[in-house]
């Protein structure tokens, strides 16, 4: 399937808002999405942004069946460890159900390394909830390292190696 | 005990990194530290700066056996919940033994608390190692709660109320 990653646009907010919003149910937790498509236009898009993000875009004909090209996304921020240094923090990446399976998740998550590297970033960090198994073996498969087994919340990272093959699948997209 | 706590400046690397250093010592994982005085200053003191610190000082007739008035520190950055909209992490809190149980821990993190919230923020988020009881005692009875319970890392949030409080000087 032919599709598109690039930078989020301010007038892409409102998708983004529906992304998150969809992510949030996937994850069992609708109820705890508190702001909608103005703080993200706010927060995102002033002169010094509180988070990054890159959206994936399928041309009309394979337009979902309400009617959205903006199909998924990937928010990220600059994040610092001060044993490492420079490190970017992946918050979300999510694709809508109907178009997985086409590379679409990979392409973003690669976006984001290729990102990251471009400005000497040494980590990609996440995080993944632990019954969320497809995601986990997604992570996995790509070289993370599940640095916090817990009943909740995982705590993911790329660096060295398998950062680098990240970035490096990104120049195929 | 007298102190101040104040933004740190370029000026102050060599001591954070210093602390930064004692602090892995104290995490037992001084090996893990691969930055320098250097990378702070350019990291944390360029135009967009990957983060901001805070520096806790004690005046000279208080100074270390080694000659040290900065004697603490809470390094921090501007992070995002796609859920909840600012937030903020607080990477490092740090005191020098010696200089503990003198209010300055609570004052470095309330600063954070403060400024997260003087930026519209609505989390404050961080991480303490398991094993860490005195820590995690401390942040315990400033009202923050445990998100996630594991076998190393905790990820710490305060909020709400708890925050609130938190930022009152």
């Amino acid at each position: 399937m032919h599709f598109k990653i690039r930078p989020a646009k301010k007038e892409d907010c409102k998708e983004i808002s529906r992304l998150i919003m969809e992510l949030a149910v996937y994850e069992k937790m609708p109820d705890q999405v508190k702001i909608a498509h103005e703080e993200l236009e706010r927060d995102g898009f002033c002169e010094n942004p509180f988070f990054q993000c890159l959206v994936a875009e399928v041309p009309e004909e394979h337009k979902s069946k309400e009617g959205f090209t903006v199909v998924g996304y990937a928010l990220y921020f600059y994040t610092y460890s001060t044993w490492k240094g420079r490190s970017i923090f992946l918050e979300d990446l999510y694709v809508m159900p109907e178009f997985r399976g086409n590379g679409i998740g990979k392409g973003l998550l690669c976006k984001v390394a290729e990102v990251g590297k471009k400005k000497e970033c040494v980590r990609l960090q996440l995080s993944v909830l632990d019954w969320n198994t497809p995601s986990r073996d997604f992570y996995a498969a790509k070289g993370a390292q599940d640095l916090t087994v817990s009943e909740g919340w995982h705590a993911i990272r790329f660096d060295g190696q398998s950062l680098d093959n990240l970035a490096n699948e990104a120049a195929k997209i | 005990m007298d102190f101040s706590i104040r933004a740190a400046n370029v000026e102050d690397c060599k001591d954070i990194a210093r602390m930064i250093v004692e602090l892995a010592d104290y995490e037992k994982v001084t090996d893990h530290v691969k930055i320098t005085q250097r990378d702070l200053e350019q990291d944390g003191f360029s135009k967009n700066p990957f983060f901001h610190g805070i520096i806790a000082e004690v005046p000279e007739q208080l100074r270390t056996k080694d000659g040290h008035t900065k004697v603490g520190y809470a390094l921090y950055f501007y992070s995002y919940s796609s859920w909840a909209g600012r937030a903020i992490y607080m990477e490092d809190l740090y005191v020098m033994p010696e200089f503990r149980g003198k209010g300055i821990g609570k004052a470095l993190m309330s600063k954070v608390a403060q400024l997260g919230l003087a930026a519209g923020c609505n989390q404050l988020n961080f991480t303490v190692l398991d094993w860490n009881k005195s820590s995690r005692d401390f942040y315990m009875s400033q009202g923050c709660c445990d998100v996630t319970t594991s076998m190393g890392y905790h990820c710490m949030r305060c909020e709400g109320e708890a925050l609130q409080h938190l930022a009152q000087p």
